[in-house]
């Protein structure tokens, strides 16, 4: 987490008389460099590429004459016909869009296959989708986002005096990181409105609900996608199907100054059950 | 249609030999599943019908199959669609947000619980859609919980009475499963079980290991074989997204085609407002919104309310009338209480081998090792252990709750999301007076007032959860897991209209008519008065089968007879009412009195005597 090496401003490959980032500190977050993940038995970062994860070559999107005719229309309008932004203003979208960057990073993606998320959020919040309850400490889901926003600003400012835009990505991830703690330094007038921990929750649900529905996410991780007629023939021993491929793994780390590639529970320190919302059985 | 590939396409294009494409396109597809070839009567408005059934989901679904098939008049009212799976239902998790019931409910106390996509359905088939469609029976004990252990409630019913019924469904849906299953009432499954995903090996390896039994390959409404129409299971894991193959039973599949096929009419996308009562203190029939937002009524000479926990209280509670002020039937006040929803926790654990969790149904293999009370322990009733199987989506999710993950932390893991294997916890949680449903201040965009839940747990069922998940996450322990994290959450509804002998206590009778009034009927999981921890959707729609033949043997008399004055006997069993392609009929017998040289069998038939 250190900020010390300050020499790696780098177009990479880097220049072979700089000295190498270490593994303990890596590339500090105000160069373009540190902005990336990194390789940890190499110590290099990883650059920006089409398709970051463990599975290259593997393409959902290649199979998709092998889906239903109705999948096919709902995924491929997701790829091709993001939804405009309706719902938040200019200067919100600005800031949701910064917000969203820290909470689900894409800097190692090329920009032709970053997915847009603020998009869908947007689309969701103009369309008034909502999950079909909401908690008696909680505002509706728009209002939610939009106090949400105003103390993300009120955090930023509070501790490093500066618009959260403004700030470099480990600072942002400083500020966003003590609502996931449930130990915000600002805007308590705003946390008397809703539950800070169900804040976090719709805003982390609302960005991984965008992003993982996405057919560039499933190639990263390695999942089959839609399966519709075809099926699967290869259920056990994590075989991948023939048209799968398998993993190849290497040492993958969010940026070392990156508080967030730490894992500690939702109001850590807080005596608070969190429970899920999804459907499992 | 052109999008942008990644590279690896000249591999992955056609490594099947192009299954799919062919002269006729379209023709290898599954689907559509069945196509009706019955058009569906449609009754004026000024027609009294016999039947009106509010909710045409797994109990309502069942229900009017069996009133349309015996010869009554039935109308079901669904506030959803009428799906048409093949142009509806994708294979997506984000794609099938339409399938749950979204409108507003405003959740709280001090565990609140989720709603939507967690348990709640909306359209024709109702949860029966998006269940993983886990189905085990009910033990005996779930009947008689009280007496057994001084908490909890009994059943005016015993599993006696609806064991005719769970074999009856469990052929009808029809249920795969291994051939001896040992807990509660042993029984087996006429229908072979499934093949096993990773998952299910996760849990057959962890349990092994402990020395407990572990069922695979079922019980689940999953066809392992071809059945009537409906395809095998072709194990792409979107059972709770809505089964596209017609595999999963859903009502809407299994018994809807039927009910249309002999005369019944679903009014889809009809909200109802309200159950009228009548100045003889009979319903009447029902005010409903049709699909263009005009207010109608539909009169019929019974009303069942089949809405699951949450929309049948509210749909009382928003019927209230002078006598009834504080909801239709509700003289005892019990109404909306004692809600129940199951520990649902998800315990995920990390193997060190890929486990990629996405194929084969959620629902695989179970244990019910742990389902009755055991007093070694400081808690009474038990839990079981399921397999589930994630989609990424609601993986992320999960890893959100049990890691906390978030940033670059949640790209990592779920970059591992093939190494994660994920086991479902369901405990009993007991029903407490304090666990309910009322009406909200805010309205629906029909002007209603919406539900608003307030959910807690008691010591009984803090005791039980943490024994249980300690329990669960030590299988997965056992089964080779490097790293056991778990995401607290609940599943499943029940209660909140429930049944009982005491009219004081509880608000409709054994079967499901309301103690207040004689014809109207409640018939879904909102009138169980405990849970067990078995998936309730084999219950609601056995429960709602022997209701059926309650109604059918009572004939006119369900309208006449005075309130409270319910014969105690089990109605005669209809076998005859069941859909066409149930199976289950048995070998081939002659029957004793046909002349055997006149079907040229000679002695052959003699030991073949039923």
């Amino acid at each position: 987490m250190s900020l010390t090496n300050k020499t790696q401003d780098m177009p990479l490959p880097p220049d072979p008389n700089a000295p190498r980032p270490t593994i303990e500190s890596g590339p500090p977050a105000t160069t373009p460099a540190g902005r990336l993940p990194i390789n940890t038995r190499t110590g290099q970062p990883i650059q920006p590429r089409p398709q970051p994860g463990y599975y290259p070559g593997f393409s959902t999107l290649s199979q998709q004459k092998f889906w239903d005719e109705a999948t096919r229309r709902v995924v491929l309008a997701r790829v091709n016909n993001p939804p405009p932004i309706r719902f938040f203003t200019p200067d919100e979208a600005r800031l949701m869009r910064a917000v969203i960057e820290r909470v689900l990073p894409q800097d190692d993606r090329d920009e032709a296959h970053r997915v847009p998320i603020l998009n869908y959020i947007d689309d969701r919040l103009y369309h008034n989708r909502i999950d079909g309850y909401r908690y008696e400490d909680m505002p509706p889901d728009r209002e939610a986002h939009r106090l949400g926003l105003q103390a993300i600003e009120r955090i930023a400012q509070t501790m490093y005096g500066q618009p959260f835009i403004a700030l470099p990505p480990d600072q942002q991830e400083r500020v966003l990181k003590t609502i996931h703690d449930v130990e915000p330094p600002a805007a308590h007038d705003i946390w008397r409105q809703m539950s800070i921990q169900r804040y976090w929750m719709l805003l982390v649900q609302d960005v991984v609900d965008a992003y993982y529905a996405h057919p560039y996410a499933w190639d990263e991780i390695g999942f089959g996608g839609p399966a519709y007629p075809r099926g699967y023939m290869r259920l056990e021993g994590g075989k991948p199907e023939p048209w799968e491929v398998a993993e190849q793994r290497y040492e993958w780390s969010g940026p070392l100054w990156a508080v967030s590639n730490e894992y500690g529970p939702i109001g850590a320190g807080h005596e608070t059950i969190t429970p899920g919302q999804e459907g499992t059985h | 249609m052109t999008t942008p590939h990644t590279s690896g396409d000249a591999v992955m294009e056609s490594p099947l030999a192009g299954a799919f494409d062919g002269a006729t396109p379209g023709a290898h597809m599954l689907g559509p599943i069945q196509t009706l070839d019955t058009p569906m009567r449609r009754y004026g408005p000024h027609d009294e019908v016999d039947y009106v059934i509010v909710g045409v989901g797994s109990a309502g679904g069942v229900l009017i199959q069996r009133l349309a098939r015996a010869g009554f008049r039935v109308v079901g009212f669904d506030a959803g669609p009428f799906w048409d799976t093949e142009r509806d239902w994708v294979s997506d998790e984000a794609g099938s947000y339409n399938l749950y019931w979204n409108d507003l409910r405003i959740t709280g106390g001090s565990e609140p619980l989720a709603f939507g996509a967690n348990n709640s359905g909306k359209g024709v088939g109702g949860g029966s859609v998006h269940w993983a469609g886990f189905t085990p029976r009910f033990h005996p004990s779930d009947f008689s919980v009280y007496s057994d252990t001084g908490l909890g409630a009994d059943w005016p019913i015993s599993y006696q009475d609806v064991k005719p019924y769970y074999e009856l469904l469990e052929l009808e849906i029809p249920v795969a499963g291994p051939s001896y299953y040992p807990w509660g009432d042993p029984h087996g499954y006429a229908y072979g079980p499934h093949p096993m995903g990773g998952v299910g090996d996760v849990l057959i390896n962890g349990c092994t290991k402990l020395g407990i039994g572990v069922s695979i390959g079922g019980p689940v409404a999953i066809t392992s074989g071809s059945h009537g129409d409906r395809p095998h299971c072709i194990y792409r894991g979107f059972c709770i997204q809505g089964c596209k193959v017609g595999a999963k039973q859903s009502t809407l599949i299994s018994h809807v085609p039927d009910a249309i096929r002999h005369g019944a009419e679903i009014r889809a996308n009809c909200m109802v407002a309200r159950v009228n009562l009548g100045a003889d203190g009979r319903v009447t029939g029902v005010t409903y919104f049709d699909p263009d937002g005009n207010l109608r009524e539909q009169h019929a000479k019974v009303v069942i309310v089949s809405g699951y926990s949450i929309e049948t209280p509210r749909l009382l509670f928003n019927s209230a009338c002078p006598g009834f002020e504080q909801g239709l039937a509700n003289s005892s006040g019990v109404l909306g209480k004692y809600l129940m929803a199951q520990a649902g926790t998800v315990v995920l654990g990390r193997f060190a081998a890929p486990i990629r969790m996405y194929k084969a149904p959620p629902a695989h293999a179970l244990t019910e090792e742990f389902y009755e009370t055991d007093p070694a322990r400081d808690f009474v009733r038990g839990f079981a252990i399921q397999t589930v199987g994630p989609l990424p989506i609601a993986f992320a999710k999960q890893m959100m709750v049990a890691k906390g993950a978030w940033g670059w932390g949640m790209r990592k893991v779920m970059m591992d999301y093939n190494h994660w294997a994920a086991l479902g916890f369901l405990g009993e949680i007991l029903p407490w007076e304090d666990n309910r449903v009322e009406l909200a201040a805010e309205t629906d965009r029909h002007g209603l007032p919406v539900a608003k839940i307030t959910f807690g747990l008691h010591d009984n069922d803090k005791k039980l959860i943490k024994w249980g998940v300690d329990k669960t996450m030590e299988v997965m322990y056992a089964a080779g897991a490097e790293e056991v994290v778990r995401e607290p959450r609940y599943a499943h509804l029940i209660g909140g209209a429930r049944m009982g002998n005491d009219p004081r206590t509880s608000v409709v009778d054994g079967f499901g008519r309301a103690h207040d009034i004689p014809n109207l009927f409640l018939c879904d999981g909102s009138i169980f008065p405990t849970q067990g921890s078995a998936n309730p959707g084999l219950t609601i729609q056995a429960i709602a089968a022997r209701t059926a033949d309650y109604l059918i043997a009572q004939g006119a008399g369900v309208v006449n007879r005075p309130p409270r004055a319910v014969p105690a006997a089990n109605p005669p069993l209809r076998r005859d009412l069941s859909p066409h392609s149930t199976a289950g009929r048995g070998m081939p017998r002659l029957k004793s009195k046909t002349p055997k040289a006149k079907l040229g069998l000679g002695g052959l038939a003699a030991g073949n005597r039923g």
